[in-house]
C-alpha cells in the first residue's frame, strides 16, 4: 500500500511535467529538450533556497517554476529571435543548465536533512487531520505523512490544471493554441506568433520546474542527474493520456495527460517491484515512446493492406 | 487618366507603394525577381482585380502589403502611414487576408467558435478575457446563418472537417469580422470546385458593397475580372503591365483582355505554344 501511495504521488507531482511537455509538444508542435535542465534547475534552485538561506518551502517552491520558466524563456528566445532549430535550441539550453546546475548547487547532491520542506508541512498537516503518525486504510497500515502528501499533490495539480484549462480558453490562450495549429493564419489576424511561443515555453517549463520543486522536497534530495530522460517520461504520459482519454479539446488532454502520468508511474513501479532492473528503465521508457509513435502510422498501413486484400 | 486622378482626389490614397524592388534567392540559380520597381496607389473605396500569369509577382504583390515577407528598397504606406518596416501581425491590424489554400485561413483542429473568437481581436490586444462571449456566439450564430451552409449549429465542430468551400466562405467572414481597411483575396476561389467558388465570389460581392471594403483581389478567372471590380491590374514579369480604371473597364470584355496579353507574347516573342498556354489558363 505504501508502495501504491508513493508511485501515486510521484506520478501525480510528475504530471506537472507531463502538463508541460503537453504545452510544448501539443499545443506548440515543439519537442522540446529544455525540459531536461529545467526540472533539475527548478529543483536545484528550490532546494539551495530552502537548505542553504532557510527560505519557506512556499516561496522555494515557487522559486522552482520562475527557475523553469526562465529556462523556458532562452529556449523560446534562441528558438524565434535567432531561429535556431527548436530541438537544437533545446539541446543548448539543457546542456547549458547543467553547468549552471551545477554551480548553483555548488555539489551533484543536496539532501534535505532536518530541512523544513513541504513535507514537513504535509507531516504536521496529517497528523492533525488524522490525529496520528499511522491509520488504517482497506486494512492497511498508512502514513499519514504519505496520505497527505497524496491529499495536498492531488488537490495542487487539479487547481493547476483547472488555471490552465481556463487560461487556454481566454483570448491569449486561444491565440497560444492557434498559433501551434496554423502560424499563418495566427499572423494574418496579428497574433505575434514569436511572442506566443516565447511566453508557452515558459510556462510548459515553468510546470516543469515547479514539478522538479515539488519531486526534490518529496523524495528529500535534489540531484544534478534527476532530470535526465524526463522529457520522454513526459511525452510517454502524453501519449499515454491520448490514447485513454482522446485529444477533442483541451480539457479531456489536459486529464488524459494527468492520468497517463499516473499510469505510467504506477506501470513502472509494478514492473520495478516485480524485479525489473531499475538501470534498463530509460531504454525501456524509450522503446514504449518509440513503439507509441510508429503504432498509429502501422495500424493505418495495416488497415489498408487488408482492404485491398479485400478489393 | 483624368478620371482617375480626380476620383484620387476625392479619395485619399489608402494604399500607396513606391519603387518597390524584391528579389528571392538573390545570386543563386533559383533566383526571382517578382517585384521590379512597383508603383502602385489604391483609393479608398476601390475594389481592383490584379491579373497575371504565374510568376508575375502577383501574388508576391498581395504578401509584401500584408507583410509576409520584408521588401528590399522602396516604400509601402497603408491608411497614410508608413508601414514599410511594419511586421506582419503589426499590419493585420488595418488587413483582412483570405489566402488561395482553403487550410491557411483557418486553425483546423480548433472549433468554429474558437477560430471566430480569434478574428474578432485581429489586431487588438489579446488578454485574459473569456474568448467565447455570449455576445460572439450570438452573433455569430446569425451571420452563419446567413450563409445558408447549415453550420450555424456545429459552431463546435473543428473547423478542419468542414469543406474548402466551407472554410474559404468562413475565413471571408473572420477577414471581415472586424471592418478591415484593407481586405487582400489571393486567388481565394482557384482551389474551389465551380459552385463552391460560385459561393464564395457571390459572398465576396455581398460582404464588399455592403461594408464598402477598399479590396485588392488576385484571381486567374478573366470571367471574375470583368465581372468585379472597378479596377484591373495586369501584371508581368514583376511589373504593372497594364491599368484598366473604372470608366474603361465598363466597356471591356474578355477578348480585350486576352489581347493585351497576345501584345505581351509578340513583345516577349513566345511561340504559338505557350500562347495556346495561355489561352487555355485564361479562358
Amino acid at each position: 500500500m505504501t508502495l501504491l501511495i508513493g508511485a501515486l504521488t510521484l506520478g501525480i507531482i510528475l504530471s506537472l511535467l507531463a502538463l508541460g511537455v503537453y504545452i510544448s509538444y501539443r499545443i506548440f508542435d515543439i519537442a522540446d529538450i529544455t525540459v531536461d535542465g529545467s526540472i533539475t534547475f527548478g529543483a536545484a534552485v528550490s532546494s539551495v533556497l530552502l537548505v542553504q538561506m532557510g527560505v519557506h518551502p512556499l516561496w522555494a517552491t515557487l522559486a522552482g517554476f520562475l527557475a523553469g520558466a526562465i529556462a523556458g524563456t532562452v529556449s523560446g528566445i534562441l528558438q524565434t529571435h535567432f531561429k535556431i532549430n527548436p530541438l537544437l535550441s533545446g539541446i543548448l539550453v539543457m546542456t547549458g543548465l547543467y553547468s549552471v546546475n551545477l554551480h548553483v548547487m555548488g555539489r551533484s547532491n543536496i539532501p534535505f536533512l532536518g530541512t523544513v520542506t513541504l513535507s514537513t508541512y504535509c507531516e504536521k498537516i496529517g497528523n492533525i487531520v488524522f490525529g496520528g503518525n499511522e491509520i488504517l486504510l482497506m486494512g492497511w497500515t498508512v502514513s499519514t505523512t504519505d496520505l497527505m502528501t497524496l491529499i495536498l499533490m492531488f488537490l495542487l495539480v487539479s487547481s493547476i490544471s483547472l488555471v490552465l484549462w481556463l487560461f487556454f480558453h481566454t483570448d491569449l490562450g486561444t491565440a497560444m493554441r492557434a498559433s501551434g495549429d496554423n502560424p499563418q493564419m495566427i499572423r494574418a489576424l496579428g497574433g505575434n506568433v514569436e511572442y506566443y511561443k516565447i511566453f508557452g515555453l515558459a510556462l510548459s517549463n515553468g510546470l516543469v520546474g515547479l514539478a522538479g520543486a515539488l519531486w526534490a522536497q518529496y523524495q528529500n534530495f535534489a540531484d544534478v542527474q534527476m532530470g535526465i530522460g524526463m522529457v520522454v517520461w513526459g511525452l510517454a504520459s502524453v501519449i499515454i493520456g491520448e490514447a485513454l482519454a482522446g485529444t477533442a479539446s483541451v480539457g479531456t488532454a489536459i486529464i488524459g495527460t494527468i492520468i497517463g502520468s499516473i499510469l505510467f508511474r504506477q506501470l513502472v513501479a509494478i514492473a520495478l517491484s516485480f524485479g525489473l532492473n531499475p538501470n534498463d528503465l530509460k531504454l525501456i521508457t524509450a522503446l514504449f515512446v518509440f513503439a507509441a509513435l510508429i503504432l498509429p502510422n502501422m495500424l493505418s498501413k495495416l488497415s489498408v493492406g487488408k482492404r485491398k486484400v479485400a478489393l | 487618366m483624368n478620371n482617375q486622378q480626380s476620383n484620387a482626389n476625392l479619395n485619399p490614397a489608402l494604399v500607396q507603394l513606391t519603387d518597390v524592388f524584391k528579389t528571392f534567392n538573390a545570386g543563386t540559380v533559383n533566383e526571382v525577381r517578382p517585384m521590379q520597381g512597383v508603383n502602385l496607389t489604391i483609393t479608398e473605396g476601390s475594389f481592383v482585380i490584379v491579373l497575371g500569369g504565374n510568376g508575375s509577382g502577383k501574388s508576391t504583390l498581395l504578401n509584401a502589403i500584408a507583410g509576409s515577407f520584408m521588401i528590399d528598397t522602396g516604400k509601402i504606406a497603408l491608411n497614410g502611414e508608413d508601414v514599410t518596416q511594419w511586421p506582419e501581425h503589426k499590419r493585420a491590424t488595418l488587413i483582412g487576408r483570405v489566402f488561395q489554400n482553403p487550410f491557411s485561413g483557418t486553425a483546423p483542429s480548433m472549433s468554429i467558435l474558437d477560430n471566430f473568437s480569434l478574428a474578432a481581436k485581429r489586431g487588438k490586444f489579446r488578454g485574459l478575457s473569456w474568448a467565447h462571449s455570449s455576445n460572439l456566439q450570438d452573433e455569430l450564430k446569425d451571420r452563419v446563418s446567413e450563409l445558408k451552409m447549415g453550420l450555424e449549429n456545429r459552431l463546435d465542430t473543428a473547423i478542419g472537417s468542414l469543406s474548402g468551400g466551407q472554410r474559404q466562405a468562413l475565413t471571408l467572414l473572420m477577414a471581415t469580422w472586424l471592418k478591415p481597411k484593407l481586405l487582400l483575396l489571393d486567388e481565394h476561389t482557384a482551389a474551389l470546385d465551380p459552385k463552391s467558388a460560385d459561393q464564395v465570389i457571390a459572398l465576396t460581392e455581398q460582404i464588399i458593397s455592403k461594408e464598402k471594403l477598399t479590396t485588392l483581389m488576385v484571381t486567374h478567372s478573366m470571367q471574375q475580372a470583368i465581372n468585379l471590380g472597378d479596377r484591373i491590374i495586369m501584371m508581368h514579369k514583376g511589373n504593372m503591365l497594364h491599368d484598366v480604371n473604372a470608366h474603361e473597364k465598363q466597356r471591356l470584355r474578355i477578348d480585350d483582355l486576352l489581347s493585351r496579353f497576345e501584345n505581351v507574347r509578340r513583345r516577349e516573342l513566345l511561340d504559338e505554344s505557350v500562347a495556346d498556354l495561355l489561352r487555355l489558363r485564361y479562358i
